[in-house]
Protein backbone atom coordinates (compact mmCIF):
# COMPACT_ATOMS: atom_id res chain seq x y z
CA UNK A 1 0.00 0.00 0.00
CA UNK A 2 1.16 3.29 -1.10
CA UNK A 3 1.51 5.52 2.27
CA UNK A 4 -0.39 8.40 0.81
CA UNK A 5 0.50 10.92 3.04
CA UNK A 6 4.40 10.57 3.60
CA UNK A 7 4.13 10.34 -0.25
CA UNK A 8 2.91 13.68 -0.46
CA UNK A 9 5.34 15.42 1.81
CA UNK A 10 8.66 15.34 -1.03
CA UNK A 11 5.88 16.45 -3.35
CA UNK A 12 4.80 19.49 -1.70
CA UNK A 13 8.45 20.25 -0.55
CA UNK A 14 9.00 20.03 -4.43
CA UNK A 15 5.90 21.79 -5.47
CA UNK A 16 7.03 25.04 -3.24
CA UNK A 17 10.09 24.91 -4.00
CA UNK A 18 9.72 24.95 -7.61
CA UNK A 19 6.68 27.31 -7.66
CA UNK A 20 8.79 30.11 -5.48
CA UNK A 21 11.43 29.52 -8.10
CA UNK A 22 9.61 30.21 -10.76
CA UNK A 23 7.60 33.13 -8.91
CA UNK A 24 11.00 34.75 -7.76
CA UNK A 25 12.09 34.41 -11.68
CA UNK A 26 8.48 36.29 -13.36
CA UNK A 27 9.41 38.68 -10.73
CA UNK A 28 12.83 39.45 -11.37
CA UNK A 29 12.39 39.54 -15.44
CA UNK A 30 9.65 41.65 -15.12
CA UNK A 31 11.51 44.12 -12.68
CA UNK A 32 14.46 44.14 -15.01
CA UNK A 33 12.20 44.77 -18.18
CA UNK A 34 10.57 47.12 -16.61
CA UNK A 35 13.91 49.07 -15.02
CA UNK A 36 15.03 48.66 -18.86
CA UNK A 37 12.09 50.47 -20.49
CA UNK A 38 12.10 53.08 -17.98
CA UNK A 39 15.62 54.38 -18.95
CA UNK A 40 15.72 57.40 -21.44
CA UNK A 41 16.52 56.41 -24.95
CA UNK A 42 19.79 57.65 -25.91
CA UNK A 43 18.56 59.91 -28.98
CA UNK A 44 15.38 61.83 -29.34
CA UNK A 45 12.43 60.30 -31.64
CA UNK A 46 13.74 59.29 -34.88
CA UNK A 47 11.64 61.63 -37.11
CA UNK A 48 12.75 60.21 -40.56
CA UNK A 49 12.21 57.01 -39.59
CA UNK A 50 8.67 57.86 -38.05
CA UNK A 51 7.84 59.30 -41.04
CA UNK A 52 9.04 56.68 -43.20
CA UNK A 53 6.97 54.08 -41.56
CA UNK A 54 4.08 56.98 -41.22
CA UNK A 55 3.96 56.52 -45.13
CA UNK A 56 3.76 52.84 -45.39
CA UNK A 57 1.04 52.44 -43.25
CA UNK A 58 -0.51 55.71 -44.90
CA UNK A 59 -3.44 53.65 -46.96
CA UNK A 60 -6.30 53.31 -46.02
CA UNK A 61 -5.78 57.29 -45.43
CA UNK A 62 -6.59 59.03 -42.28
CA UNK A 63 -8.54 62.05 -43.91
CA UNK A 64 -11.66 61.27 -44.92
CA UNK A 65 -12.08 62.95 -48.34
CA UNK A 66 -14.85 63.99 -50.05
CA UNK A 67 -14.57 62.57 -53.42
CA UNK A 68 -16.29 59.59 -51.86
CA UNK A 69 -15.69 55.73 -52.80
CA UNK A 70 -12.82 56.48 -54.54
CA UNK A 71 -9.69 55.44 -53.70
CA UNK A 72 -6.53 57.41 -53.11
CA UNK A 73 -3.14 55.81 -54.50
CA UNK A 74 -0.74 54.14 -51.97
CA UNK A 75 2.52 56.19 -51.25
CA UNK A 76 4.64 55.88 -54.66
CA UNK A 77 7.57 53.74 -53.83
CA UNK A 78 9.75 56.94 -55.24
CA UNK A 79 8.25 58.73 -52.34
CA UNK A 80 9.32 55.73 -50.15
CA UNK A 81 12.62 55.74 -51.31
CA UNK A 82 13.52 59.17 -50.69
CA UNK A 83 11.98 58.71 -47.24
CA UNK A 84 13.78 55.80 -46.66
CA UNK A 85 17.08 57.61 -48.24
CA UNK A 86 16.77 60.46 -45.36
CA UNK A 87 16.49 57.60 -42.56
CA UNK A 88 19.62 56.10 -43.54
CA UNK A 89 21.06 59.59 -43.14
CA UNK A 90 19.67 60.41 -39.88
CA UNK A 91 21.00 56.66 -39.14
CA UNK A 92 24.45 57.96 -40.51
CA UNK A 93 24.27 60.85 -37.87
CA UNK A 94 23.58 58.62 -35.05
CA UNK A 95 26.32 55.70 -35.35
CA UNK A 96 28.83 58.65 -36.06
CA UNK A 97 27.31 60.28 -32.59
CA UNK A 98 27.53 57.02 -31.28
CA UNK A 99 31.46 55.90 -31.93
CA UNK A 100 32.43 59.40 -31.28
CA UNK A 101 30.47 59.22 -27.29
CA UNK A 102 32.03 55.63 -26.87
CA UNK A 103 35.47 56.31 -26.35
CA UNK A 104 34.65 59.12 -23.95
CA UNK A 105 31.94 56.92 -22.41
CA UNK A 106 33.89 53.96 -21.65
CA UNK A 107 36.76 56.04 -19.93
CA UNK A 108 34.13 57.77 -17.88
CA UNK A 109 32.85 54.91 -16.80
CA UNK A 110 35.90 53.07 -16.05
CA UNK A 111 36.69 56.24 -13.50
CA UNK A 112 33.21 55.48 -12.06
CA UNK A 113 32.78 59.08 -12.71
CA UNK A 114 29.23 57.97 -14.79
CA UNK A 115 26.66 55.58 -13.44
CA UNK A 116 26.18 52.39 -14.84
CA UNK A 117 22.37 53.46 -16.38
CA UNK A 118 23.95 55.94 -18.88
CA UNK A 119 26.65 52.61 -19.77
CA UNK A 120 22.99 50.78 -19.89
CA UNK A 121 21.46 53.37 -22.02
CA UNK A 122 24.49 53.62 -24.46
CA UNK A 123 24.98 49.71 -25.13
CA UNK A 124 21.15 50.30 -25.68
CA UNK A 125 21.33 52.51 -27.76
CA UNK A 126 24.22 50.65 -29.99
CA UNK A 127 22.08 47.50 -30.06
CA UNK A 128 19.06 49.38 -31.52
CA UNK A 129 21.49 51.29 -34.27
CA UNK A 130 22.73 48.03 -35.53
CA UNK A 131 19.14 46.96 -35.86
CA UNK A 132 18.05 49.79 -37.33
CA UNK A 133 20.92 49.63 -40.33
CA UNK A 134 20.16 46.08 -40.83
CA UNK A 135 16.46 47.29 -41.37
CA UNK A 136 17.42 49.77 -43.75
CA UNK A 137 19.39 48.06 -45.58
CA UNK A 138 16.74 45.05 -45.82
CA UNK A 139 14.49 47.13 -47.29
CA UNK A 140 16.97 49.17 -49.67
CA UNK A 141 17.38 45.44 -51.44
CA UNK A 142 13.83 44.80 -51.24
CA UNK A 143 13.05 48.09 -53.42
CA UNK A 144 15.92 47.88 -55.78
CA UNK A 145 18.12 44.79 -55.64
CA UNK A 146 21.75 45.73 -54.20
CA UNK A 147 20.80 49.47 -53.51
CA UNK A 148 21.52 48.08 -50.03
CA UNK A 149 24.94 48.04 -50.75
CA UNK A 150 25.25 51.70 -51.46
CA UNK A 151 22.86 53.65 -50.01
CA UNK A 152 24.21 54.81 -46.72
CA UNK A 153 27.53 55.90 -49.05
CA UNK A 154 25.04 57.97 -50.49
CA UNK A 155 23.31 59.03 -47.38
CA UNK A 156 26.85 59.63 -46.13
CA UNK A 157 28.22 61.96 -49.44
CA UNK A 158 24.55 63.57 -49.06
CA UNK A 159 25.11 64.49 -45.12
CA UNK A 160 28.50 66.31 -45.43
CA UNK A 161 27.32 67.91 -49.39
CA UNK A 162 24.76 69.42 -47.02
CA UNK A 163 27.33 70.35 -44.36
CA UNK A 164 29.32 72.16 -46.49
CA UNK A 165 27.03 73.71 -48.19
CA UNK A 166 25.75 75.26 -44.72
CA UNK A 167 29.05 76.35 -44.31
CA UNK A 168 29.54 78.13 -47.19
CA UNK A 169 26.23 79.57 -47.11
CA UNK A 170 27.05 81.02 -43.86
CA UNK A 171 30.04 82.86 -45.59
CA UNK A 172 27.57 84.35 -48.36
CA UNK A 173 25.01 85.26 -45.69
CA UNK A 174 27.35 87.70 -44.08
CA UNK A 175 27.55 89.51 -47.43
CA UNK A 176 24.62 91.95 -46.63
CA UNK A 177 25.94 92.85 -43.17
CA UNK A 178 29.54 93.39 -44.32
CA UNK A 179 28.53 95.82 -47.36
CA UNK A 180 27.01 97.78 -45.17
CA UNK A 181 29.42 98.10 -42.66
CA UNK A 182 32.17 98.94 -45.37
CA UNK A 183 29.91 101.74 -47.14
CA UNK A 184 29.97 103.38 -43.62
CA UNK A 185 33.08 103.26 -42.94
CA UNK A 186 33.60 104.34 -46.98
CA UNK A 187 31.79 106.95 -46.10
CA UNK A 188 33.15 108.14 -43.23
CA UNK A 189 36.66 107.95 -44.79
CA UNK A 190 35.51 110.18 -47.30
CA UNK A 191 34.22 112.43 -44.72
CA UNK A 192 37.72 112.70 -42.70
CA UNK A 193 39.29 113.68 -46.41
CA UNK A 194 36.79 116.19 -46.73
CA UNK A 195 37.41 116.91 -43.29
CA UNK A 196 41.37 117.37 -43.31
CA UNK A 197 41.20 118.90 -46.74
CA UNK A 198 38.62 121.64 -45.44
CA UNK A 199 40.91 122.15 -42.32
CA UNK A 200 44.08 122.84 -45.09
CA UNK A 201 41.34 125.26 -47.29
CA UNK A 202 40.46 126.87 -43.77
CA UNK A 203 43.42 127.07 -42.21
CA UNK A 204 45.42 129.13 -45.20
CA UNK A 205 42.13 131.63 -45.06
CA UNK A 206 42.93 132.02 -41.50
CA UNK A 207 45.81 132.81 -42.06
CA UNK A 208 45.99 135.46 -44.54
CA UNK A 209 42.36 137.35 -42.65
CA UNK A 210 45.16 136.70 -39.61
CA UNK A 211 47.69 138.80 -41.36
CA UNK A 212 45.25 141.30 -42.70
CA UNK A 213 44.08 141.65 -38.98
CA UNK A 214 47.20 142.45 -38.08
CA UNK A 215 48.27 144.57 -39.78
CA UNK A 216 44.94 146.51 -39.67
CA UNK A 217 44.76 146.71 -35.98
CA UNK A 218 47.22 148.04 -33.89
CA UNK A 219 45.90 147.13 -30.45
CA UNK A 220 48.00 145.01 -28.25
CA UNK A 221 45.35 141.91 -27.04
CA UNK A 222 43.92 141.95 -30.68
CA UNK A 223 47.39 141.02 -31.88
CA UNK A 224 47.66 138.56 -29.11
CA UNK A 225 44.42 136.73 -29.99
CA UNK A 226 45.65 136.87 -33.52
CA UNK A 227 49.03 135.70 -32.47
CA UNK A 228 47.42 132.42 -30.25
CA UNK A 229 44.92 131.88 -33.92
CA UNK A 230 47.82 131.69 -36.15
CA UNK A 231 49.74 129.14 -33.91
CA UNK A 232 46.44 127.07 -34.20
CA UNK A 233 46.03 127.26 -37.37
CA UNK A 234 49.58 126.19 -38.00
CA UNK A 235 49.38 123.13 -35.37
CA UNK A 236 46.02 121.92 -37.65
CA UNK A 237 48.37 122.10 -40.61
CA UNK A 238 51.12 119.93 -38.90
CA UNK A 239 47.93 117.65 -37.53
CA UNK A 240 47.11 117.33 -41.62
CA UNK A 241 50.31 116.38 -42.52
CA UNK A 242 51.02 113.78 -39.33
CA UNK A 243 47.97 112.06 -40.43
CA UNK A 244 48.70 112.68 -44.65
CA UNK A 245 51.56 110.20 -44.31
CA UNK A 246 50.50 106.77 -43.61
CA UNK A 247 47.58 107.17 -46.15
CA UNK A 248 50.14 108.29 -48.87
CA UNK A 249 52.18 104.73 -47.66
CA UNK A 250 49.06 102.77 -48.01
CA UNK A 251 48.18 103.82 -51.07
CA UNK A 252 52.12 103.09 -52.20
CA UNK A 253 51.48 99.82 -51.33
CA UNK A 254 49.06 98.36 -54.29
CA UNK A 255 48.32 100.20 -57.94
CA UNK A 256 44.62 100.08 -57.85
CA UNK A 257 44.29 101.71 -54.56
CA UNK A 258 46.22 104.51 -55.59
CA UNK A 259 43.81 104.90 -58.63
CA UNK A 260 40.76 105.16 -56.18
CA UNK A 261 42.19 107.31 -53.43
CA UNK A 262 43.63 109.13 -56.12
CA UNK A 263 40.30 109.73 -57.57
CA UNK A 264 38.44 110.18 -53.93
CA UNK A 265 41.20 112.89 -53.16
CA UNK A 266 40.26 114.43 -56.59
CA UNK A 267 36.50 114.21 -55.75
CA UNK A 268 37.01 115.68 -52.25
CA UNK A 269 39.48 118.32 -53.41
CA UNK A 270 36.83 119.86 -55.96
CA UNK A 271 34.26 119.07 -52.77
CA UNK A 272 36.47 121.41 -50.95
CA UNK A 273 36.89 123.69 -53.65
CA UNK A 274 33.16 124.64 -53.88
CA UNK A 275 33.20 124.32 -50.15
CA UNK A 276 36.26 126.95 -49.24
CA UNK A 277 34.98 129.82 -49.87
CA UNK A 278 32.17 129.36 -46.96
CA UNK A 279 34.72 128.03 -45.04
CA UNK A 280 36.72 130.73 -45.49
CA UNK A 281 33.86 133.44 -44.60
CA UNK A 282 32.75 132.19 -41.48
CA UNK A 283 36.30 131.96 -40.08
CA UNK A 284 37.16 135.31 -41.07
CA UNK A 285 33.33 136.33 -39.19
CA UNK A 286 35.31 134.30 -36.45
CA UNK A 287 37.77 136.34 -36.53
CA UNK A 288 36.16 139.89 -36.95
CA UNK A 289 34.32 138.78 -33.88
CA UNK A 290 37.38 138.43 -32.15
CA UNK A 291 39.27 141.23 -33.34
CA UNK A 292 36.08 143.23 -32.10
CA UNK A 293 36.79 141.71 -28.34
CA UNK B 1 15.01 44.80 -27.59
CA UNK B 2 13.09 43.60 -30.02
CA UNK B 3 10.04 45.14 -29.60
CA UNK B 4 11.27 48.64 -29.81
CA UNK B 5 12.86 48.53 -33.12
CA UNK B 6 8.78 47.33 -34.20
CA UNK B 7 7.93 50.71 -32.90
CA UNK B 8 7.10 54.05 -34.24
CA UNK B 9 4.99 57.41 -34.04
CA UNK B 10 2.62 57.72 -36.63
CA UNK B 11 2.18 61.22 -38.15
CA UNK B 12 -0.61 62.25 -39.73
CA UNK B 13 0.63 62.44 -43.06
CA UNK B 14 -1.11 62.96 -46.41
CA UNK B 15 -0.25 62.89 -50.05
CA UNK B 16 -0.71 65.12 -52.46
CA UNK B 17 -2.32 63.01 -55.71
CA UNK B 18 -1.08 65.33 -58.42
CA UNK B 19 2.81 66.14 -57.38
CA UNK B 20 3.08 63.40 -55.00
CA UNK B 21 4.34 66.20 -52.03
CA UNK B 22 3.71 65.02 -48.45
CA UNK B 23 2.70 67.05 -45.80
CA UNK B 24 1.15 67.15 -42.64
CA UNK B 25 -2.51 66.76 -42.21
CA UNK B 26 -3.46 70.39 -41.16
CA UNK B 27 -6.22 69.02 -38.44
CA UNK B 28 -3.64 67.70 -35.61
CA UNK B 29 -2.64 70.18 -33.46
CA UNK B 30 -1.14 67.80 -30.78
CA UNK B 31 2.19 68.88 -31.60
CA UNK B 32 3.93 71.70 -29.98
CA UNK B 33 5.49 74.09 -32.44
CA UNK B 34 8.77 73.53 -32.03
CA UNK B 35 7.81 69.77 -33.23
CA UNK B 36 5.94 71.49 -35.77
CA UNK B 37 8.72 73.49 -37.44
CA UNK B 38 10.66 70.06 -37.78
CA UNK B 39 8.47 67.83 -38.83
CA UNK B 40 7.43 70.04 -41.68
CA UNK B 41 11.35 71.24 -42.49
CA UNK B 42 11.94 67.64 -42.81
CA UNK B 43 8.76 67.36 -45.26
CA UNK B 44 10.61 69.97 -47.20
CA UNK B 45 13.34 68.20 -47.53
CA UNK B 46 11.98 64.90 -47.99
CA UNK B 47 9.73 66.06 -50.84
CA UNK B 48 12.67 67.99 -52.63
CA UNK B 49 15.02 64.90 -52.20
CA UNK B 50 11.53 63.07 -54.08
CA UNK B 51 11.80 65.37 -56.64
CA UNK B 52 15.55 65.51 -57.52
CA UNK B 53 14.99 61.39 -56.95
CA UNK B 54 12.70 61.27 -59.93
CA UNK B 55 14.61 63.73 -62.04
CA UNK B 56 16.66 60.16 -62.41
CA UNK B 57 16.34 57.47 -65.05
CA UNK B 58 14.79 54.07 -63.17
CA UNK B 59 15.55 52.73 -61.13
CA UNK B 60 15.28 56.04 -59.42
CA UNK B 61 17.71 55.17 -56.79
CA UNK B 62 20.84 57.62 -56.53
CA UNK B 63 23.88 55.71 -58.37
CA UNK B 64 26.78 54.94 -56.35
CA UNK B 65 29.14 57.99 -55.43
CA UNK B 66 31.72 56.59 -58.23
CA UNK B 67 31.95 56.97 -60.69
CA UNK B 68 30.24 60.94 -61.07
CA UNK B 69 28.13 62.25 -63.62
CA UNK B 70 30.60 63.67 -65.59
CA UNK B 71 27.55 65.99 -67.55
CA UNK B 72 27.34 68.71 -64.81
CA UNK B 73 31.32 68.98 -64.31
CA UNK B 74 31.94 69.37 -68.21
CA UNK B 75 29.21 71.78 -67.74
CA UNK B 76 30.28 73.63 -64.79
CA UNK B 77 33.94 73.65 -66.65
CA UNK B 78 32.50 75.23 -69.57
CA UNK B 79 31.46 78.16 -67.59
CA UNK B 80 34.60 78.86 -66.02
CA UNK B 81 36.20 78.78 -68.55
CA UNK B 82 34.61 81.39 -70.45
CA UNK B 83 34.71 83.04 -67.55
CA UNK B 84 38.56 83.00 -67.45
CA UNK B 85 38.72 84.18 -70.60
CA UNK B 86 36.16 86.99 -69.97
CA UNK B 87 38.52 87.88 -67.08
CA UNK B 88 41.37 87.96 -68.58
CA UNK B 89 40.28 90.51 -71.79
CA UNK B 90 39.75 92.60 -68.61
CA UNK B 91 35.97 92.48 -68.59
CA UNK B 92 35.72 91.79 -65.29
CA UNK B 93 32.06 92.20 -64.64
CA UNK B 94 31.04 89.30 -66.59
CA UNK B 95 33.43 86.94 -65.64
CA UNK B 96 31.57 87.55 -61.74
CA UNK B 97 28.28 86.77 -63.37
CA UNK B 98 29.80 83.86 -65.37
CA UNK B 99 31.48 82.77 -62.16
CA UNK B 100 28.31 83.09 -60.46
CA UNK B 101 26.43 80.78 -62.63
CA UNK B 102 29.02 78.21 -62.44
CA UNK B 103 28.65 78.22 -58.54
CA UNK B 104 25.10 77.91 -58.87
CA UNK B 105 25.58 75.36 -61.05
CA UNK B 106 28.01 73.48 -58.69
CA UNK B 107 26.41 74.39 -55.67
CA UNK B 108 23.04 72.66 -56.70
CA UNK B 109 24.88 69.21 -57.43
CA UNK B 110 22.83 66.58 -56.41
CA UNK B 111 23.75 65.66 -52.25
CA UNK B 112 24.74 62.14 -53.19
CA UNK B 113 27.87 63.16 -55.23
CA UNK B 114 31.16 62.91 -54.04
CA UNK B 115 31.33 65.95 -51.44
CA UNK B 116 35.52 66.41 -52.23
CA UNK B 117 34.29 67.16 -55.72
CA UNK B 118 31.81 69.31 -54.99
CA UNK B 119 34.22 71.22 -52.09
CA UNK B 120 37.56 71.23 -54.86
CA UNK B 121 35.04 72.83 -57.42
CA UNK B 122 33.41 75.49 -55.24
CA UNK B 123 36.76 76.46 -53.73
CA UNK B 124 38.56 77.19 -57.26
CA UNK B 125 35.40 78.94 -58.47
CA UNK B 126 35.11 81.00 -55.50
CA UNK B 127 39.11 81.74 -55.54
CA UNK B 128 38.64 82.86 -58.86
CA UNK B 129 34.99 84.63 -58.32
CA UNK B 130 37.41 87.03 -55.16
CA UNK B 131 40.01 88.00 -57.60
CA UNK B 132 37.25 89.10 -60.13
CA UNK B 133 35.60 91.24 -57.60
CA UNK B 134 38.92 92.33 -56.41
CA UNK B 135 39.91 93.65 -59.83
CA UNK B 136 37.04 95.71 -59.84
CA UNK B 137 37.43 96.94 -55.95
CA UNK B 138 35.11 94.80 -54.75
CA UNK B 139 36.56 94.30 -51.65
CA UNK B 140 33.83 93.03 -49.49
CA UNK B 141 32.64 90.64 -52.00
CA UNK B 142 36.08 89.28 -52.63
CA UNK B 143 36.79 88.58 -48.73
CA UNK B 144 33.30 86.67 -48.84
CA UNK B 145 34.23 84.71 -51.76
CA UNK B 146 37.63 84.02 -50.47
CA UNK B 147 36.42 82.90 -47.32
CA UNK B 148 34.16 80.70 -48.79
CA UNK B 149 36.72 79.25 -50.65
CA UNK B 150 39.02 78.48 -47.95
CA UNK B 151 35.92 76.92 -45.96
CA UNK B 152 35.91 74.69 -48.65
CA UNK B 153 39.17 73.91 -49.48
CA UNK B 154 41.62 75.36 -46.66
CA UNK B 155 45.00 73.09 -47.57
CA UNK B 156 46.31 73.93 -50.96
CA UNK B 157 44.35 76.94 -51.59
CA UNK B 158 47.46 79.96 -51.37
CA UNK B 159 45.43 82.26 -53.96
CA UNK B 160 42.12 82.00 -51.98
CA UNK B 161 43.92 82.86 -48.12
CA UNK B 162 46.14 85.58 -50.31
CA UNK B 163 42.89 87.30 -51.75
CA UNK B 164 41.32 86.79 -48.39
CA UNK B 165 43.95 88.91 -46.84
CA UNK B 166 44.77 91.22 -49.32
CA UNK B 167 40.58 92.59 -48.93
CA UNK B 168 40.80 92.90 -45.54
CA UNK B 169 44.12 94.76 -46.22
CA UNK B 170 42.19 96.98 -48.42
CA UNK B 171 39.02 97.81 -46.38
CA UNK B 172 41.59 98.41 -43.18
CA UNK B 173 41.08 96.08 -41.51
CA UNK B 174 44.58 94.89 -40.16
CA UNK B 175 43.92 92.96 -37.42
CA UNK B 176 41.48 90.38 -38.83
CA UNK B 177 43.94 90.71 -41.77
CA UNK B 178 46.91 89.03 -39.27
CA UNK B 179 44.54 86.67 -37.97
CA UNK B 180 43.20 85.28 -41.24
CA UNK B 181 46.97 85.52 -43.10
CA UNK B 182 47.99 83.17 -39.42
CA UNK B 183 45.46 81.01 -39.87
CA UNK B 184 45.98 80.73 -43.53
CA UNK B 185 50.17 79.97 -42.78
CA UNK B 186 48.89 77.72 -40.42
CA UNK B 187 47.09 75.17 -42.54
CA UNK B 188 49.12 75.70 -45.47
CA UNK B 189 52.47 74.75 -43.49
CA UNK B 190 55.32 77.17 -44.09
CA UNK B 191 56.99 75.12 -46.46
CA UNK B 192 54.61 74.44 -49.31
CA UNK B 193 54.74 76.72 -52.25
CA UNK B 194 52.60 80.32 -52.69
CA UNK B 195 53.54 80.74 -48.54
CA UNK B 196 55.84 82.84 -49.37
CA UNK B 197 53.63 85.77 -50.82
CA UNK B 198 51.28 85.16 -47.84
CA UNK B 199 54.19 86.13 -45.38
CA UNK B 200 54.78 88.83 -47.40
CA UNK B 201 51.75 90.06 -46.82
CA UNK B 202 51.56 89.41 -43.68
CA UNK B 203 54.58 90.99 -42.82
CA UNK B 204 53.06 94.18 -44.84
CA UNK B 205 49.82 94.07 -42.48
CA UNK B 206 52.50 93.60 -39.03
CA UNK B 207 53.61 97.01 -40.24
CA UNK B 208 50.23 97.93 -40.89
CA UNK B 209 49.04 96.59 -37.48
CA UNK B 210 51.46 98.66 -35.84
CA UNK B 211 51.31 101.91 -37.76
CA UNK B 212 46.60 102.00 -37.01
CA UNK B 213 47.96 101.43 -33.15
Amino acid sequence: MVDWITLAVPFAYLSILIGSLATFSSLYRKRKALKATSLEPWFPPHLQRDIYFSLMHLDPPPTPTSKGDKKPPAVPESVLKAALLRRAGEDIRRIMALRSQKQALSMLLQRGSVGDDLWQRFLRAEKEMEEEVRDVVAEANAYVPNWGQTIFQSANEMINNAVVRERIEKHQKKLDEEKAWWEKKKASIQEGFMKELDAETGSSTTTTTTTTTTTTTTTAPVASTAAAVVSESAASIKKVEASAPPASTVTESDDDAVLVEADDQAAAAAAAAQKSPAAGGSSSSKKKKKGKK
Amino acid sequence: MAQTIDLFNQYPLTLDPASKAISLTPSSSTYTSAQLSSITSELTTLNALHRSLISLEPPNIPPPPLPINPKRSAQINKLRDSANTAYRKNNHQEAVRLYTYAIEMALTRPGWEPVAVAREELAGLYANRAQAWMSQQGWVEGMVDARASVEGKPVGNVKAWWRGGKCLVEMGRWEEAKSFLNRGVEIEGKTSEGVKELLQLLEEVEEGVKRST
